[in-house]
């Protein structure tokens, strides 16, 4: 585990390296310094260089600290295979749920959203996902747009 | 004495108006209620509620997210004491001897002096707030850009120092926190920096957005690899009030903790550690410490009033100075933003209405609070119970309906989810996100600062050491910053000669 943490420190020192160097980069065409005061590229510049800097010290303490211990473990990974499959269509669904938001509409689109979530909760029954979520996105509907005067989208079915 | 008393009086025509009353009220059950849950934290509850404060009065939006705040200080108790699992990061001590106490049929008197030692240490935080925070402010009015700049890169050191984690991932997070506020229209040139081209980018990353992502989706999605039912509390709850010996147990442990967890509150990223200062500091005083740990009741008082009090005290800084001491303390800043006020000392001055009717509500929330939740505890329980896979579907649905209702933009929706998926990362890396929202809050101002004292000092770098308050904070920052180094060459020099 605590390899493979280290080995995590290292990628990740290396992604904030690459983030600290492009992020100097982009900032030297914005005016670095602009006679005696510094210009919008200053900030940037210095905040990409400490970020690679700290990239930098990150990956050199994560290679010291594994070769001062010499250990040989086998680490199981930082991703554990517990409950991915949940994870995954949640997030998938979550994300289906972003993009239809505008086209389909606060209403449909939301009860589509509840619907699966819940029916992923619950794979055996369609009567209880169904009314739960109808349930859901009328009171949401009348707490948010009602209630709260929120703007939502009504989308191409106008509703 | 007279100013304080005026003030308060000021401050009561705020809080006593039937709406911000029922702010207060609704902030702080809100509080209480995902301080109950494990799960949701007070930043994730805040920055769904975000958008909701929009339109309301400034002082009514501060009132209700206060009110969150503090109303999760001590709904985390309740499962810290029947569960054994903390609500929130502050009441992972109460644990020890609470669910210790809760096995031995002792649950009502530990959830009772909870109830009371949080209820004692909010309203002798809130007074200490009361007398420190106006005159803080009146010094810090003399402060210009460098000490400023000097005094907010001490505060983002001792975030980073304070980390639970490695202090070097902490800096990274904090100084990823500045890129990304770099994002957008630069606010002296209006010259547009890493927009590429994206109008939704011309304003830079949302605030709200962020933090749901970084907080809400990362934390639901951590939730949703975990599986197994909480093991809760069965047996009925009886006996709340604690009797003589356990107040005369007590008392002292609430007052040492009132005062130590203000203090340490004061203190950016130190909420935390107080509860464990304070658990340690009774253990360590008290004439039965073999009794710690296995259900006595000092070893709730102390670290309960403590988190309490610290609470308060995280308020100090962010009034008095415009400088955040916690994420949470970063978000209302950010709220203060939203709504044009602009934080710093002057606010308090400028804006009297607003920091004593503050100040009155947390008075009265304190009441609310000790009045509702003693009663309430049945009802607290029952929420407890219910499964995270009903729960989870309506967080993912007030994070998307907060992200978009701020500028009706599903732009705004997409870098919550993006950034939902980076926390996650970051949670399995075991990068904290908390330094990232506090410099991503402070970094236009801190970028402020610097170029303002630049500016003032015709480029001359030394305006940072040349004067004595932001000397003072940068070596401060810079001794935290090699403190680690001297330690670790330290504890090899004596492994060597043991």
């Amino acid at each position: 585990m605590e390899r493979s943490l280290r080995k995590s420190d290292r990628i990740s020192s290396l992604i904030w390296l690459i983030v600290g160097i492009s992020f100097c980069a982009g900032s030297i065409p914005l005016k670095l310094w602009d006679f005696q005061k510094p210009g919008p590229g200053f900030m940037p510049f210095l905040s990409g260089a400490l970020l690679g800097l700290f990239g930098l010290i990150l990956f050199f303490s994560s290679t010291a600290a594994e070769s001062a211990k010499g250990e040989k473990a086998r680490g199981k990974g930082i991703l554990i295979k517990k409950s991915k499959r949940r994870l995954v269509l949640s997030f998938s669904i979550l994300f289906g749920y972003i993009l239809l938001f505008e086209p389909l509409g606060f209403f449909f689109s939301t009860l589509l959203f509840f619907f699966f979530l819940f029916k992923l909760t619950d794979p055996k029954r369609w009567l209880t996902p169904f009314f739960s979520s109808g349930l859901a996105v009328i009171v949401s509907y009348l707490i948010f747009s009602v209630w709260l005067k929120v703007s939502l989208p009504s989308g191409i079915l106008k509703f | 004495m007279p100013g304080i008393l005026e003030n308060l009086f000021l401050g009561c025509q705020v809080a006593f108006t039937v709406a911000n009353l029922l702010y207060c009220f609704i902030g702080i059950l809100i509080g209480t209620m995902i301080g109950v849950l494990p799960g949701i934290g007070p930043v994730g509850a805040i920055s769904m509620l975000l958008p909701v404060t929009f339109g309301m009065e400034p002082v009514s939006a501060i009132i209700m997210l206060a009110g969150i705040y503090y109303g999760s200080q001590y709904g985390g108790s309740t499962t810290s004491i029947l569960v054994n699992i903390p609500g929130e990061a502050t009441t992972v001590v109460t644990c020890i001897d609470g669910y210790e106490m809760a096995r031995q049929g002792r649950a009502g008197p530990a959830l009772g002096i909870a109830a009371f030692g949080s209820f004692i240490a909010g309203t002798v935080g809130i007074m200490i707030l009361m007398i420190l925070a106006k005159p803080l402010s009146d010094v810090a009015i003399k402060f210009g850009p460098p000490e400023f700049f000097s005094l907010m890169i001490l505060a983002l050191t001792i975030v980073s120092y304070l980390a639970r984690g490695s202090m070097i991932k902490a800096i990274i997070m904090a100084i990823l926190g500045i890129v990304l506020s770099q994002i957008g229209m630069d606010i002296i040139t209006g010259k547009f920096r890493f927009t590429f081209g994206m109008m939704d980018l011309l304003d830079g990353l949302g605030l709200v957005p962020v933090v749901m992502g970084l907080f809400g989706i990362a934390e639901v999605m951590a939730n949703l690899e975990e599986s197994g039912d909480l093991e809760i509390f069965k047996e009925e709850i009886k006996g709340i009030l604690p009797d003589v010996k356990d107040w005369k147990d007590s008392i002292g442990a609430i007052f040492r903790g009132t005062l130590l967890g203000f203090f340490l509150g004061i203190l950016p990223g130190a909420g935390i550690v107080s509860t464990f200062i304070s658990y340690t500091l009774e253990k360590r005083i008290s004439k039965h410490p073999e009794r710690f740990g296995k259900g006595t009741i000092e070893g709730i008082a102390g670290p309960e009033s403590a988190n309490n009090s610290a609470s308060s005290g995280a308020f100090v800084p962010l009034f008095a100075l415009g400088i955040p001491s916690n994420a949470i303390m970063a978000l209302l800043l950010g709220s203060l933003m939203i709504h044009g006020l602009q934080p710093g000392p002057l606010l308090i001055k400028e804006n009297p209405g607003l920091f004593w009717g503050t100040v009155v509500s947390m008075y009265v929330g304190n009441v609310m609070l000790l009045v509702l939740n003693l009663p309430l505890i049945g009802l607290w329980v029952r929420v407890l119970k219910i499964p995270y896979r009903i729960l989870f579907p309506f967080i993912l649905f007030f994070c998307t309906l907060g992200s978009y209702s701020i500028n009706n933009s599903v732009f705004d929706v997409l870098t919550m989810f993006a950034f939902g998926i980076i926390g996650y990362i970051f949670r399995k890396f075991q990068y904290e996100p908390a330094p990232l929202i506090m410099a991503f809050i402070l970094g236009p101002i801190l970028e402020n600062s610097l170029r303002q004292s630049l500016i003032m000092s015709g480029g001359n770098f030394s305006v940072f050491i040349m004067r004595p308050i932001s000397f003072t904070c940068l070596g401060i920052a810079l001794f935290l910053l090699a403190l680690p180094i001297f330690l670790r060459k330290r504890s090899r020099i004596f492994s060597r000669l043991e």
